[in-house]
């Protein structure tokens, strides 16, 4: 296989050594064996596709790996794949002015995209704790969300174009950045989001969009947990927020103590939400505290000061997933409709305090976009294994209470690996077989991610 | 014990500064504007004596055009109890600030002044000392501890290579160091109360001062871009870079 693959490409960028293996064979998650049989760092579409027509001819699955801060398992490799990095397609190409249009290597980290966005005037949008170290093509193939959803939307709106190879091998350029493109399907967007189960993201043409206001930050408390829905739709009639996060007491103990943050408000509440609006709006956005107030909602809040101060209050929601790392959490990233929140909330509250009245349940998310994560912290005291098969047995709890809704089961992490056997809580059977079905027209042999998202 | 704060609105810390096209002063057209971090320390150290019971009253003080108001709201929101604004548009230097401030001092018979060291728009660290001279009252620059009981405040001084500790007797200047404390966040109840709390303007003209500035300021530059690193091959061409262009090892 080395000399083979070492007639595509370079010597030096084929690695096969224990310590690459297991360093690019996995992603955030920790919870999987990891056994690629090789790793390759391709430089270009053509290499690529060259990557492809081999992996056809000797029938070996390929797993496309990207900044590997995935959180599904998406970027595993536990079969002896070849895991296709693209850590050396880096480069930002080029920059239409006119149009606001910048062309990336799909290998592109997310903050250096920013970065650009920011030399040129202009703002990429798409922002979350890993987007510096996620890459372009991890984000669009897996539609990354994150804290400015509720004003710019998410990865899938920002994609203007699309250069891809397929699991056949052809190299395809899709929607060439156009506004307006009415020729029938927009392949593009089957792409985004599909955990490169269909092909690799090369290239990819990216909107930007003009650089926001200056923004002010607030932290409010919050003692009950259904009205952090009700401060949240009180918020969104009087003024245009940018974020609306929340987290729980128990998320800010871990990131004040591992981070060293003072804490938001004098007395703590047992919940948290986090505000950002346009500075210009602050007479607006200090009436609507005064409302919840008023209704009982809110307890207390502060304002930034400066912009040291916001990005402190920032980091008080941002560093939660790393600081709660060290407790190997077990993740549930889901969404309902924020109408159908307070409810959903309420049972699956219930529900996870009664199944794991030992465990610690650490929430927080955007719920301004209806998506919630709970995170279940292990005891110390319980085995790994132990601890994960009782988290399995109350998760189709949670997804059924997902379901009832319509929601899904998986908010913006993906399906991966971690999700694949509980897609048919949020797609019917109908939905998975055309999936599986588009799957082949563009995989025909199956190498591409095989075993990830759907069941092989 | 009465507290005099003065504070300064200045760019914000995290912005980024533009020197004008015409090289005549910072573009402060549209950025975002603070209160002087330092000055920040000041307000949280006395709203702290305040809290502590050692302190009666919190006043701030700021010297500058209408809009410095806004720095002073903030202040009231941390817990000063009343603000007064010295409204001029002259480019405001530290001598002239100094003379105001000394007139005020005049007015309210303050127990201690504290300044911040320095404001990180011109870097001056001035005004503190030469209000103390103006004024005669002790002082204690680039405090980083301070205690005050019986009539007088003890510092602990951040010097040149290590802590100097003074006592000094009231009425005194003490001016912050960046270690004295970590200021609060700005509570929401607290700048709807802030609202309703009194601030007074006056202008030099009614101090008596004139503000007009000594000094003038010819150009400024911004400093030489910083050239972006490069990426090695190898430890050898390091070591031969590091030797013979850098010339940091021989
Ligand atoms: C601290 C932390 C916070 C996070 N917060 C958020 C958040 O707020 N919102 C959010 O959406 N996600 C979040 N994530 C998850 C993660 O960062 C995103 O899913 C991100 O988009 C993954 O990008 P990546 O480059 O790391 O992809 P990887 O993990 O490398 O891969 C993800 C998937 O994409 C596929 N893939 C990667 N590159 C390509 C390519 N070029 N072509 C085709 N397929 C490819 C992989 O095979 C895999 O299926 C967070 C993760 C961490 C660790």
């Amino acid at each position: 296989m080395l000399a083979e693959l070492h007639e595509i490409l370079s010597p030096q960028r084929v690695l096969t050594d224990d310590a690459s293996l297991a360093h690019y064979g996995r992603d955030w998650t920790r919870s999987y064996e990891v056994a690629p049989s090789a790793i390759v760092f391709p430089e270009s579409a053509e290499e690529v596709a060259s990557l492809v027509k081999w992996a056809r001819a000797t029938a070996t699955a390929l797993v496309p790996s990207g900044g590997r801060t995935g959180l599904s398992g998406g970027a595993v490799a536990s079969n002896g794949e070849v895991v296709v990095s693209f850590e050396r397609m880096n480069r930002i190409l080029d920059f239409d002015a006119a149009d606001g249009v910048v062309s990336v290597q799909a290998g592109v980290i997310t903050q250096a995209l920013q970065d650009f966005a920011q030399e040129k005037g202009l703002y990429y949008p798409v922002d979350f704790a890993s987007s510096g170290s996620s890459h372009i093509g991890g984000n669009i193939a897996t539609n990354a969300g994150g804290i400015k959803v509720i004003r710019y939307g998410l990865t899938r709106d920002w994609v203007a174009g699309l250069t891809v190879v397929t699991g056949a091998g052809e190299i395809l350029k899709l929607n060439h950045a156009l506004v307006k493109n009415a020729t029938g399907y927009d392949l593009r967007h089957l792409f985004v989001g599909s955990e490169g189960t269909l092909g690799f993201v090369v290239e990819a043409q990216i909107q930007l969009t003009p650089a926001p206001a200056e923004q002010q930050v607030m932290v409010l408390g919050i003692e009950r947990f259904t009205d952090i829905v009700a401060v949240l739709d009180h918020f969104k009639k009087t003024l245009p927020l940018s974020a609306f996060e929340f987290f729980s007491e128990l998320a800010l103990s871990y990131v004040t103590s591992h981070r060293d943050l003072p804490r938001p408000l004098q007395q703590p509440t047992a919940f948290y939400a986090l505000l950002e609006f346009d500075e210009d709006r602050l007479d607006d956005a200090s009436a609507a505290f005064e409302g919840c107030v008023e209704a009982g909602w809110v307890v207390d809040g502060v304002l930034s000061n400066s912009r040291a101060q916001s990005a402190s209050l920032w980091q008080l929601r941002e560093g939660i997933s790393e600081s709660i790392a060290p407790k190997t959490p077990y993740k549930n990233d889901v969404s309902v409709r924020i109408g159908d929140m307070e409810s959903f909330i309420d049972e699956t509250n219930a529900l996870v305090t009664s199944a794991y009245p030992d465990f610690d349940v650490c929430w927080y998310g955007h719920i301004g976009d209806g998506n919630l994560h709970i995170n279940i912290l292990k005891p110390d005291s319980l085995a790994s294994d132990v601890f994960h098969e009782r988290c399995h047995e109350i998760s189709p709890q949670i997804f059924a209470a997902v379901q009832k809704r319509d929601g899904s089961i998986s908010a913006e992490h993906g399906v991966g690996l971690l999700k694949r056997d509980f897609l048919g809580f949020s797609r019917s059977d109908a939905e998975r077989a055309a999936m599986a079905a588009i799957k082949t027209v563009f995989d025909p042999d199956g190498i591409m991610n095989p075993g990830k998202l759907l069941s092989e | 014990m009465k507290v005099l704060v003065p504070i300064k609105r200045v760019v914000d810390a995290n912005v980024k500064v533009r020197v004008k096209p015409d090289n005549s002063g910072v573009d402060l057209n549209n950025v975002k504007m603070a209160v002087n971090p330092f000055c920040e320390i000041a307000i949280e150290e006395a709203v702290r004596l305040k809290e502590a019971g050692t302190a009666s009253e919190v006043i701030a003080v700021a010297i500058g055009a209408s809009v410095c108001a806004e720095q002073l709201r903030t202040c009231l929101a941390l817990g000063a109890d009343r603000a007064i604004l010295i409204e001029t548009d002259e480019d405001a230097q530290p001598l002239a600030i100094a003379k105001a401030l000394a007139a005020i001092q005049e007015k309210e018979s303050a127990d201690l002044v504290i300044f911040g060291k320095q404001s990180i728009d011109a870097d001056n660290s001035q005004t503190g000392q030469m209000f103390a001279a103006l004024t005669g009252m002790a002082q204690a620059t680039f405090a980083s501890e301070l205690t005050v009981a019986d009539g007088k405040a003890t510092v602990v001084r951040e010097i040149d290579g290590g802590l100097q500790t003074i006592e000094v007797t009231l009425p005194a200047v003490v001016t912050t160091d960046l270690r004295l404390n970590e200021p609060r966040y700005a509570s929401l109840p607290n700048i709807m109360k802030a609202k309703k709390k009194p601030m007074d303007t006056h202008s030099p003209a009614d101090l008596g001062v004139d503000m007009a500035p000594t000094q003038e300021i010819l150009s400024v530059e911004p400093p030489a871009e910083r050239q972006a690193g490069i990426t090695v091959e190898s430890v050898d061409e390091l070591v031969d870079k590091l030797r013979n262009e850098a010339k940091v090892i021989s």
